[in-house]
């Protein structure tokens, strides 16, 4: 247990070497990888997330501590019996047609990662045709639209639009974010949320699937 | 290095120094004091009842002897402060009888007060040294209040602080506290402990009480800032030129008298002066003008070798609001950049000084620490610049997750407490709360984590007894 806690603590700290070296030595003592992941890795994660929406934690530091967790968990993939995944669920992020802004759905992808979203970024312009592509492909339960410019925030209208079209919306929720976007917009368009930075977006994400 | 900013050219030094000259040998200045007079008379200087004909060649012996740097030490000695050159201080508000409260509600400053304020400098991140009568306390005996600002100043900060000047024995008992403090008269003679405040009378006179002081501190190795207040219009002329030359005057005529005491005496060379408002005939301390002549003033003094003072955060707004953000901004990053060494009222002060704000001295504080920051150098070496990491990250890369990021991300960029860098809707849900409000919460937090410095019981007692004797006498 208290080898748990020493893994958490060094995750919360972003000593990439350290915690691998942690995991290592805790399977060579007969620690179940789930029981490292979900009480070491995952417990870690929490608090680092509590931590960020209080401020006690900065970006860089939470995103270190993020890197660190998916190194700790590739060591522990092949261990991880069925359904002990790290998976909170699949999401597909790209910035909307028109905008190349992307520093921002950058910093939403890092963050539902760390949290344990298996993310897909599509990159920035990107079409709805593009985006329905990858919902065909990837069957995501989360399809996020980042747009900085207040130009392209119909092409965000048309891509929600397209996704309710193809008859996917029942089983995926859509977020909306970025500076010329609010939670008017979002009910507007259709969207399920919107999120007014990237520590809320993962936040919502997380309470949308729960 | 360019900055649009310099009031004086070569020529203009010039003609402001001759200027003074001219008006100390013709017009002469007034010392109110019968022991100035007599020092002056020792020197051989021309006196005519109380009014002194200083020469260049007093003041430019003065000049040779007055230091272009010292130290002021602290009770803490790991916060004693540097005084001149590229060093600079900043020290709270001075002087204001009231307190203006979180509400907008002037009244009377108290003793309480006046120990609150002693408290938040005590743990200010950015106020280097401690003041003196930040606020005037309205329920003490004035005849004494001064040795319950000293106890204070003693007991609840352990960082440099200012002194006493309201009298002559005003200035004696700040002396004989500080001896007290520091072990005996002997360790402050050549160690400054303290910085005292002296203020001509403009137009060219010093008042009793000042000369007094001026003359026990000198006299006893402790720092003065001489200083001259004009008003632009009404205690001086109303071009800022003819007010450079007439404070020039009084500043030297001060320093003069100071180094005629003793050799060496530390002294700095100070100036408020700004605008009266032609409207109301009120002083504007949030004018242009002020700014200006702060620059005037810094240069003034690195002309002369010696360290200089002007105001910080000056506004003459009631309430701390966008008006005394905008006025105090201006005024404390003017004295800061150019190049003032003893930044007095840097914090809390509202309505051309008539009173205190514990809100806005909080936000203040904040502006200190942002313009220091600012005037930090930019570092452009390897490490600086680090081009290979650039070229690592590449074309459309990002630097959100660089080790470097990581590692410089609480040091590197100023951190605030008081400013919103939320968006809206965060700071709507927390309450949409102004900048003085967030003032008012940390208040509260920040006093009730403070923790008396520790201090020699014994030095406590002989330093309490010294007033309670002083009081009864």
């Amino acid at each position: 247990m208290s080898d748990l806690k020493t893994i958490t603590e060094t995750l919360i700290s972003g000593d990439v070497e350290a915690l691998m070296s942690q995991v290592k030595e805790a399977l060579e003592k007969g620690t179940a990888a789930g029981e490292i992941l979900a009480n070491g890795l995952i417990a870690g994660m929490d608090i680092v997330g509590e931590r960020m929406e209080t401020g006690e934690m900065f970006i860089p530091e939470v995103l270190m501590s993020a890197h660190a967790m998916g190194e700790a968990v590739e060591i522990l993939k092949p261990l991880l019996a069925e359904g002990e995944t790290n998976t909170a669920g699949r999401v597909i992020i790209g910035t909307v047609k028109g905008d190349l802004h992307d520093i921002g759905k950058n910093l939403v992808s890092m963050m539902l990662e760390s949290a344990g979203f298996e993310v897909t970024d599509l990159g920035v312009d990107v079409d709805a045709d593009a985006f329905m592509k990858a919902i065909e492909e990837l069957n995501p339960h989360i399809v996020g639209l980042s747009a900085l410019l207040t130009t392209t925030i119909p092409a965000m209208r048309d891509t929600v639009d397209r996704i309710v079209q193809s008859g996917k919306k029942d089983s995926i929720k859509i977020m909306v974010g970025g500076a010329p976007v609010n939670q008017a917009f979002a009910d507007e368009i259709g969207a399920d949320a919107y999120a007014s930075d990237a520590g809320s977006a993962c936040k919502l994400a997380k309470a949308m699937l729960r | 290095m360019y900055d649009r900013m310099q009031e004086l050219n070569q020529q203009d030094f010039s003609r402001v120094h001759e200027s003074a000259m001219d008006l100390l040998k013709n017009t002469g200045i007034v010392f109110n004091d019968d022991e100035a007079i007599e020092i002056f008379k020792h020197n051989n200087v021309k006196v005519e009842g109380k009014t002194v004909f200083l020469t260049e060649k007093d003041v430019r012996a003065a000049l040779e002897k007055a230091p272009a740097t010292f130290t002021v030490a602290g009770r803490n000695p790991d916060k004693s402060v540097a005084i001149g050159g590229d060093d600079f201080v900043f020290v709270p508000g001075y002087g204001a009888p009231y307190i203006i409260d979180a509400q907008g509600e002037q009244r009377e400053a108290v003793m309480e007060d006046y120990d609150t304020f002693c408290k938040l400098i005590h743990t200010s991140k950015y106020i280097d040294m401690n003041g003196w009568m930040m606020v005037e306390p309205s329920d003490m005996p004035p005849e004494t209040v001064h040795m319950d600002m000293m106890l204070s100043n003693f007991l609840l900060c352990d960082k440099p602080c200012m002194g006493s000047p309201v009298s002559r024995q005003g200035a004696k008992d700040g002396i004989e506290m500080a001896a007290i403090v520091f072990g005996g008269k002997e360790k402050i003679m050549d160690q400054p402990v303290s910085v005292s405040l002296i203020n001509s009378l403009s137009p060219l006179q010093f008042s009793d009480e000042m000369v007094g002081s001026l003359i026990e501190l000198a006299r006893n190795g402790q720092a003065c800032v001489v200083a001259s207040l004009i008003m632009a219009g009404a205690s001086g002329p109303v071009t800022l030129g003819g007010v450079a030359a007439l404070q020039n005057a009084e500043i030297l005529a001060g320093i003069t008298l100071a180094q005629m005491v003793r050799e060496g005496a530390p002294v700095i060379y100070g100036s408020t002066s700004s605008a009266m408002d032609m409207k109301t005939g009120a002083l504007s301390i949030g004018a242009p003008a002020l700014a200006k002549n702060t620059n005037v003033t810094a240069q003034m003094a690195r002309f002369y070798n010696l360290p200089s003072r002007s105001g910080g955060g000056l506004t003459d707004a009631l309430y701390p609001d966008g008006q005394a953000g905008i006025e105090s901004a201006l005024a404390l990053s003017t004295a800061a950049r150019s190049g003032i060494n003893f930044i007095l009222h840097s914090c809390g002060i509202l309505g051309s000084y008539i009173a205190m704000s514990f809100e806005k001295f909080l936000m203040d504080e904040e502006l200190c620490g942002m313009v220091r920051q600012m005037l930090k150098p930019i570092a452009f070496d390897d490490e600086g610049i680090d081009v290979e990491m650039i070229k690592k990250t590449g074309i459309g890369g990002q630097y959100l997750t660089n080790p470097k990021t990581f590692k410089l991300c609480r040091t590197e960029f100023f951190l605030p407490d008081l400013m919103t860098r939320m968006n809206y809707d965060a700071w709507s849900a927390g309450g949409k709360k102004r900048i003085h409000e967030v003032a008012d919460d940390k208040l509260s937090q920040r006093l009730a984590k403070y923790e008396k410095p520790d201090i020699d019981p014994a030095v406590e007692k002989e330093l309490t007894e010294y007033v309670n004797r002083r009081k009864n006498a």
